[in-house]
């Protein structure tokens, strides 16, 4: 083959290999198979061939952008993480997916796209900061409503919203599922025996985004963290196979983030301060403008209609007097 | 903290107090109309609720549809209350104090609920799929049936605002892109673990339970059901124990009860 | 002489007349006293004497000379100039600030009360001119662009049948006044001149009436408040569009609650403007927290308009589509029953007599409004038959009080067996209908849902008084109004098997009434905003009731 495999995802941080659930579950499933991927950690969607990421472009330079044709390739390709499980096992990791697909993946879009404090001060933070200038300012915003419209075909609900009867409902069903996973999981170091498996790839691409992210509202957080089993699961998985990531979060996390978080603010404070200006100034002669022609207009009307009044009837005065 | 979940306890010891009520009512589109995706729950739910044992009351309505709070069919309306979709309905028997899954241990009702997923997550997306986003069907199937209580402009502009709608959702699951080949393939590989869930056993776990009622509902309906062509119905037909489980419950809730 | 204006005293308002004689602005001095004829503004200034719309009043100058010299003399200085202009300069500007409402009528001038004086510094020729009978040979139309001519045609064809210059300026007062009414001109001048060219007659004239179109695509942006809701709405309205004054106008409006569309196409008959079609097609979206519901409705609907002698009748036709759904997922079942889609094809009459001289604070006048629905014979779901009316009437008393009685009542007949439909049924109760009960909160009801009624009537007496706000008159405090009401009114569902007896019967028996005080506030001439303070009485269980200050807005008032 002449070219490897390409795999195009998005950046890590929180000390995880990807911020995104579906390049994480690529990148673990590539990882658990032993599969040799060029990855491409990158933070702008339209560089990647797909236009979204996680995108795959094989040697024959085709282009998958959905986790499970990626992983059938990739099992196509002889790297098959499953190939140890029964058919039994095969059938259960099959079920435990569907089950994560409909009872986790809502509730994480929500906590991670809709939440309003969530998005607003991590994800769309961490978006914003990390794409490229003019991509910036418009594309999270998108995202997010591409994934409000996702879960509303989701939930079936045409016009759901953020709230508390939403969170409550979605909250119920992941937690439910947590507890379904931790209870399968039990004392075991992966789902089926000791070696991972997509199952595997598959939980760990969910969990560890909720583990590892800082967000304001931590509700399912919490709950993650006391089911010990999955908790371990996650960190485990991050220093067997992604020690590089994990230990860059650990490291970056602890000391230098508050640092680097100040060096960071400061530019993008008087790029913000730079920016509210321009806006303002720009808004305030929008206005005069605005307001300027509608008054020209507004003169010019009144020059239409009432002088002729006068005139007409300054001239009869005349002609009266005369 | 605790104060609240003794008031939850105090809740569900009341309601659970309060028996199931004889005027229960199931409520379902009229017949044929959205005949794939909403025949197999209402054979589910019913199954269900006879599993349980608790009398339910059907009734038709052609905007069952609307009148369910998720939108879902069919639902039930037990006193003051209207529950729809089978995991809420399960739940909500639970606390009147009919459960079938009482009896499994925490990694098998860990199992059960996944593959009660399984099912929803590609029988019934598949279904629909077949349902909507396969043209002949569609044409020749769907869509009339869709329209019928409906007068003349209305039944096609529904017709129309369903498929468009189910499409969405394709598209969101990510199924947008397949071919009815692909979803075929999906349909058998679903299949294909349940009938190695199932063994040969007379049921998913040592006695019947909701997931038992889930998957008798979807495969007897594609079993039942006539399409443009036969590939679903021969893909389900291929695996015995399955047909042997469809059959055997069939004869245990239905026939003994309806005779 | 005509002796109508030589009684009563002389009070001064402010309204603003322009003289169609020599379009000198001039206050109204004689309201009063033409009130008392007949409410309507004078059409000339003091010295020209009045003219009256339809009333046949026509003063000479020499008879209001007497009492009014003073004031003639010195509000209008300019009418000495009338009399030689047509001759001087050769045209009269005729021209209105504000235009009379036009019911299509000839003013019933008759000529033989046209007595003309002639002016204390006399001109031969204007003499000649003026007591002669002059012929009307040319009226030209300028400043057309898109509008079709012959559509101005039917307009303007009455100014021929002048015969004497009075008589010309009139109609072409009137002609003026058609033509604003069409709505596709921003002005209209007329110039009266005499006849120039080969084939001129001594005593012909020419009638230039100088327009200026309105633009080819006008837009608006503006900010409604309708029942309990607020909205913005954007319009886009192309008036005159194919040239015989269409209009097709576009509306859409993102309200508080939500957004909704409508497009309008707009055509009157040539030369018969209040015979009219309009054509509809839009999008409205409801939301009614007193019955849990959320309607959208997509509809197509034409109107047909025509007087039929002082009344006018609508006929309507409208298909429309209805999304029912519940507001909140507590909303009872009896609303969730109804929820759903479904199609209504309707036929309805409205037959209006309206004689009241204002729609929100009438001082006197009636106001007859009757409409019967017929749906589901021409296809849809819904097939009932309805008929509501609509009694209105006023009464001056002292010192400007007014007396205003009104009633309601309607009945919802369902057809071939099928239950009526929440959204077709009647509501009563809320600030502007039966006050002192909630919004439309009377009547059956489920887990607090209301569910409307098959029949209803509500009676209500008002007193209103300008008192406390009577040192603001002729400014601000003509807003506002002070009123005592009293209301009453059923609400209910009939069993159609009982008769007509029982009906009346259950309609009569535990009557809602309500009575109590308030401030009326006028919204521009179409709503009202009240501050009431009502004592709600014989409340019935499941009513919701507002017992003391109640505030609201509304379009339709009891």
């Amino acid at each position: 083959m002449a070219a490897p495999d390409e795999l195009f995802c998005w950046e890590g941080d929180w000390g995880l290999p990807s911020v995104s659930t579906d390049c994480l579950v690529v990148l673990a499933y590539a990882q658990f198979a032993g599969a040799p991927l060029k990855v491409r950690k990158i933070c702008n969607p339209w560089r990647s061939p797909s236009g979204s990421l996680p995108a795959f472009r094989t040697s024959q330079k085709e282009t998958l952008s959905r986790t499970s044709d990626i992983i059938i390739h990739l099992r196509k390709q002889k790297f098959n993480a499953d190939y140890d499980l029964s058919a039994k096992e095969g059938a259960d990791s099959l079920a435990f997916i569907s089950l994560m697909d409909e009872k986790l993946k809502p509730a994480l879009i929500y906590t991670f796209w809709i939440e309003p404090k969530n998005y607003v001060d991590v994800t769309r933070r961490w978006f914003a900061e990390h794409m490229p200038f003019p991509l910036n300012f418009f594309l999270p915003g998108r995202m997010q409503s591409q994934q409000l419209e996702k879960l509303r075909l989701l939930q079936g609900d045409e016009r759901l919203e953020a709230g508390e009867e939403l969170e409550k409902e979605l909250y119920r069903d992941a937690t439910e599922c947590l507890n379904l996973l931790s209870q399968r999981l039990g004392s075991q170091k992966f789902f089926f025996g000791d070696s991972p498996s997509s199952l595997d790839a598959y939980v760990f691409g969910h969990l560890a985004p909720i583990l590892r992210c800082k967000l304001p509202n931590g509700k399912l957080q919490q709950h993650l963290k006391s089911l010990d089993n999955l908790a371990n699961f996650c960190s485990n998985i991050l220093l067997l196979y992604f020690p590089r990531d994990g230990r860059d979060g650990c490291s970056q996390k602890s000391p230098p983030q508050p640092d680097a978080g100040d060096f960071d603010n400061v530019p993008s404070k008087r790029r913000k301060q730079l920016l509210s200006a321009v806006v303002a100034l720009g808004a305030m002669l929008g206005y005069a403008l605005l307001t300027g022609i509608v008054s020209i207009q507004h003169v010019q009307q009144e020059a239409l209609e009432e002088p002729p009044d006068l005139e007409d009837m300054g001239s009869h005065e005349e002609e009266g007097d005369g | 903290m605790i104060r609240v979940n003794e008031r939850v306890l105090l809740c569900l010891s009341l309601t659970a107090a309060e028996p199931w009520p004889e005027n229960a009512t199931l409520y379902q589109p009229l017949k044929g109309e959205g005949f794939f995706s909403s025949s197999c729950s209402l054979y589910h739910l019913q199954t269900y609720l006879r599993m349980c044992g608790l009398p339910v009351q059907v009734v038709c309505r052609p905007n069952a549809e609307y009148m369910s709070p998720s939108g879902k069919i069919p639902f039930i309306h037990v006193g003051n209350q209207v529950v729809s979709e089978l995991g809420p309905i399960v739940q909500f028997s639970k606390a009147k104090g009919h459960s079938l899954s009482d009896g499994l241990d925490d990694v098998q009702r860990a199992e059960m609920k996944a593959y009660m997923e399984l099912v929803n997550n590609m029988l019934l997306t598949a279904e629909l799929f077949i349902q909507w986003c396969d043209e002949t069907t569609v044409s020749q199937i769907t869509r009339h049936r869709y329209g019928t209580p409906y007068s003349w402009p209305l039944n096609l502009i529904l017709a129309y605002q369903k498929q468009w709608e189910v499409r969405r959702k394709m598209n969101a699951v990510g199924w947008g892109g397949k071919t009815v080949d692909q979803v075929y393939e999906d349909v058998s590989q679903c299949c294909q673990a349940l009938s190695q869930r199932l063994g040969t056993q007379p049921y998913f776990f040592k006695i019947p339970t909701e997931l038992d009622a889930l998957v008798f509902g979807h495969l007897f309906t594609i079993l039942t059901t006539q399409l443009t062509n036969t590939e679903l119905l021969e893909r389900v037909r291929s695996y015995s124990n399955l047909l042997s489980f469809c059959r055997r419950i069939e004869q245990t809730y239905f026939e003994s009860k309806d005779s | 002489m005509n002796t109508t204006l030589s009684l009563g005293s002389v009070q001064t308002c402010f309204k603003k007349v322009v003289c169609l004689f020599c379009s000198c602005l001039t206050s109204c001095c004689r309201c009063q006293t033409l009130r008392r004829a007949r409410e309507r503004s004078t059409l000339s200034c003091d010295c020209h004497g009045v003219l009256h719309e339809g009333g046949l009043v026509v003063v000479t100058l020499a008879t209001v000379r007497a009492p009014f010299s003073r004031r003639a003399e010195s509000r209008t200085t300019c009418h000495k100039g009338l009399k030689r202009r047509p001759v001087a300069m050769g045209a009269v500007h005729a021209k209105s600030m504000d235009p009379l409402p036009m019911h299509g009528k000839d003013l019933g001038v008759n000529p033989d009360d046209l007595m003309e004086h002639p002016e204390p510094e006399p001109d031969a020729k204007q003499e000649i001119l003026e007591n002669k009978d002059v012929v009307v040979q040319h009226v030209n139309i300028q400043g057309l662009g898109r509008t079709k001519e012959d559509l101005l045609g039917y307009e303007i064809s009455d100014v021929f049948n002048a015969k004497n210059l009075i008589d010309v300026m009139k109609k072409a007062h009137i002609a003026r006044q058609r033509l604003l009414r069409l709505g596709i001109f921003k002005e209209v001048e007329v110039l009266i001149d005499t006849s120039e060219g080969a084939d001129a007659l001594p005593n012909g004239l020419d009638v230039t009436f100088e327009v200026n179109e309105i633009k080819r695509l006008t837009g608006s942006y503006n900010t409604m408040v309708g029942n309990n809701e607020g909205s913005m709405v954007l319009g886009l309205k192309l008036p005159n569009m194919i040239g015989r004054a269409e209009k097709l106008t576009f509306q859409f409006s993102y309200g508080t609650k939500e957004t909704s569309y409508g497009l309008s196409f707009f055509k009157p008959q040539p030369g018969y403007f209040e015979r009219n079609l309009t054509l509809n097609m839009y999008k409205v979206t409801g939301q009614f927290p007193w019955s849990s519901l959320k309607e959208t409705d997509r509809g197509v609907s034409a109107e047909f308009n025509f007087p039929v002698g002082p009344t006018g009748h609508m006929l309507k036709w409208e298909g429309v589509w209805r999304e029912l759904g519940c507001l909140a997922r507590s909303a009872s079942f009896a609303v969730r029953e109804e929820s759903g889609h479904s199609l209504k094809s309707a036929l309805s009459h409205t037959m209006s007599i309206d004689s009241r001289n204002s729609a929100i604070f009438p001082s006197s006048g009636a106001l007859l409004r009757i409409n019967q629905e017929l749906a589901g014979f021409t296809g849809g779901d819904a097939s009932f038959f309805k008929e509501d009316f609509e009694l209105q009437l006023n009464r001056r008393l002292f010192w400007d009080s007014v007396l205003s009685a009104s009633l309601w009542g309607g009945m919802l007949f369902p057809i071939e067996g099928k239950p009526s439909c929440i959204a077709d049924r009647f509501y009563l109760g809320g600030p502007t209908s039966v006050r002192g009960f909630g919004m439309y909160s009377i009547g059956p009801q489920s887990e607090g849902d209301y569910l409307g009624g098959e029949a209803y009537w509500a009676g209500g007496l008002h007193l209103y008084t300008p008192l406390p706000f009577r040192p603001g008159r002729g400014g601000f405090g003509d807003l506002f109004r002070t009123h005592f009401f009293l209301n009453a009114g059923n609400l209910c569902n009939l069993n159609y098997g009982e008769g007509p007896r029982a009906h009346l019967q259950k309609l009569a028996e535990c009557i809602r009434w309500s009575y109590g005080a308030g401030i009326v506030l006028r919204l521009g001439n179409i709503a009202r905003l009240e501050l009431n303070y009502c004592i709600p009485m014989g409340v019935q269980s499941g009513d919701r009731i507002c017992d003391g200050v109640q505030f609201g807005a509304g379009i339709r008032f009891l």
